[in-house]
């Protein structure tokens, strides 16, 4: 019972934890990426909690979902295509298709008169085909690999026949760089070589004891008693980090007084949200983004 | 058995906070002002968003389904009545919890609509607001009890209820427990301005998970507030689970009454209010207990 439990569980955990290290580096949407990325940590937490080390676990929880949120704010800001809408369309190989699953693909807002016709004529295709789609009652989004390359690449090429499979005109806007086979091939080499040392495993010593089942006391006393200069200067060191971003975060840091001006202007009457003008390649309508199934009450009403 | 009754009580558990929410919320309102997440979605037609993610949208009400129902396995309900007593009990809780803030952020962002996407931005920085002077709350606790255990704290306070001893970490605790659970005055991330957040783009199953998970975690809150400042299923008279559930819900609606006596708060003014006061109080109520524990109050300690 409690060997086969450890197996599932371990099975599990390290699934997550290496599915999740995948899906983060082959995922088109950033913020997929990094929620991939959390659940990769998770699936760690797990073998943690597996080796009897559950603060150890529950600790790694809670930095990197805290942490990794925070984190993919900051790279909502700045990045220019964080739901990976414009990377989604492009040719992409077939893990990376499997992890992007379900992306929307948007046209870049560039596009010119020739790539909005396109547009149109795709969006009618599209909406015929998920008319299709809801009567046969499969997912509207599901289409064949061919399908995929055309679909998005629509916007940014001028003009361009759009059959499945082309290849990009030239540009090479597809995730795959030069170096990627070099990494997926050390990423190999790494493994096999982990797993080596596993097989062939050197004289570890293995104990009798049991772990301590109040873990977190036992680090409670060795971070205030043996370790406490170590534990406590760190502290100081993160509250001196906290001070300075806080320092420069002011708006009394600006160098001269009519930039201080306008900051506290933007603090005050915070610019409103302005569309990006991408436009969506599923057929909506612009008032509302939001279309509520109401089959039911239709067919009541009638 | 063991198994059994453990989802026996966090069924339970969940739906008496639910329907005891339902009835809360038509009892404390009060006009002109919001009084909590708003319960508009239609839980008997399904909605169609265009443009949602269509792997996330649904992960997010399950993966805040799972962490309310992780967290009620350390709540002890009874003597003897707890799903397991963790080692590391009232920490798991906490880190537990995050799981909801997780699954509010994956729903906002996956259903891609302006609306969603700021309940997302919101929520995330709520529970930057949240966490440390909750943690404050938890730690005055934790010192006098010398334990992480939710029954070792309960057994702690079999003398002396820890309100009496640290009233101020008991008010940190319910204003950090509202900001927890999205109430009265910190409801942004389902303020009706954005149209209820991840509540408006959500409807049939959802909806309903949604509703529950909101109730499960103020029901949660309540109860381990009971159990680190009320002395959880200790009493006179009646048996343990009864105390239990007559505590929880009293906090639940002393919380739910004191939310709605102030003005809503936005994100900005709840984020200043938590790092510019709560947790400056909650520093100074650790040196306070701090004292009281030289002085000799509290539970004798071994």
């Amino acid at each position: 019972m409690t060997a086969s439990f450890e197996i599932i569980a371990f099975s599990i955990s390290a699934f997550v934890a290496v599915a999740g290290a995948l899906g983060m580096a082959t995922t088109m949407s950033m913020f997929r990426s990094g929620i991939f990325l959390m659940a990769s940590f998770i699936g760690v937490a797990g073998l943690f909690i597996l080796l009897a080390a559950d603060l150890m676990g529950v600790l790694q929880i809670m930095m990197y979902i805290g942490g990794f949120l925070v984190m993919i704010l900051f790279m909502i800001m700045v990045m220019h295509d964080p739901g990976g809408a414009m990377m989604a369309g492009m040719d992409m190989s077939l893990i990376e298709r499997w992890f992007s699953k379900g992306l929307v693909p948007r046209a870049p807002p560039d596009g010119n008169d020739d790539g909005q016709m396109h547009h149109r004529g795709h969006k009618q295709a599209n909406s015929a085909r998920k008319q299709h789609a809801q009567e046969n009652g499969r997912d509207p989004e599901k289409r064949g690999p061919g399908h995929h390359g055309g679909k998005g690449g629509s916007g940014m090429q001028a003009g361009g026949a759009s059959h499945g499979g082309m290849d990009m005109g030239g540009m090479d806007m597809s995730m795959v760089t030069p170096v990627r086979p070099i990494a997926a091939w050390l990423a190999g080499a790494v493994g096999l070589l982990l797993v080596g040392m596993l097989v062939l495993r050197p004289n570890w010593r293995f104990v009798e004891a049991l772990p301590d089942p109040d873990s977190a006391r036992r680090v409670g006393h060795l971070l205030m008693e043996k370790y406490m200069i170590a534990f406590e200067g760190a502290g100081f060191l993160i509250l001196i980090g906290i001070f300075g971003s806080v320092l420069l975060a002011r708006p009394s840091s600006y160098p001269d007084e009519s930039s201080r001006a306008a900051r506290v202007a933007v603090d005050a009457g915070p610019e409103p949200i302005r569309d990006e003008g991408l436009r969506p390649l599923a057929e909506q309508s612009p008032a509302s983004a939001l279309r509520s199934d109401r089959r039911h009450s239709d067919e009541h009403g009638a | 058995m063991g198994v059994i009754t453990t989802a026996a009580v966090v069924l339970i558990a969940l739906l008496a906070g639910a329907a005891l929410t339902a009835v809360l919320e038509r009892v404390f309102v009060r006009a002109g002002w919001e009084a909590g997440p708003a319960q508009t979605a239609d839980i008997r037609h399904d909605l169609e968003i265009a443009n949602s993610d269509r792997w996330l949208l649904p992960a997010g009400p399950l993966v805040a389904l799972a962490g309310v129902s992780l967290a009620t396995i350390v709540v002890p309900f009874g003597p003897g009545l707890v799903g397991r007593d963790l080692g590391i009990g009232v920490f798991y809780v906490i880190v537990v919890i995050d799981f909801v803030v997780l699954g509010i952020a994956l729903a906002g962002w996956a259903a891609n609509t302006t609306d969603s996407i700021e309940a997302c931005y919101r929520i995330i920085a709520q529970l930057a607001a949240y966490v440390v002077p909750l943690g404050f709350a938890y730690v005055g606790v934790i010192m006098m009890a010398g334990s992480l255990s939710t029954v070792a704290i309960v057994g702690a306070q079999h003398d002396l209820w820890f309100v009496i001893v640290q009233p101020l970490g008991f008010v940190l605790y319910i204003v950090t427990g509202l900001m927890q659970s999205c109430r009265a005055p910190f409801l942004e991330p389902f303020a009706a301005s954005i149209g209820g957040g991840v509540i408006g783009v959500s409807a049939g199953w959802s909806a309903l998970l949604w509703r529950f998970v909101l109730s499960g975690v103020l029901f949660l809150v309540a109860a381990i507030g009971a159990v680190l400042y009320l002395g959880g299923p200790n009493g006179p008279l009646l048996p343990g689970w009864a105390w239990m559930l007559i505590k929880s819900y009293g906090l639940m609606a002393l919380m739910l009454g004191l939310g709605r006596c102030v003005r809503p708060l936005s994100t900005a003014q709840m984020l200043a209010l938590s790092w510019k006061v709560f947790i400056p109080l909650g520093l100074l109520n650790v040196l306070l207990v701090g004292v009281l524990i030289l002085l000799g109050t509290g539970p004798s300690r071994p």
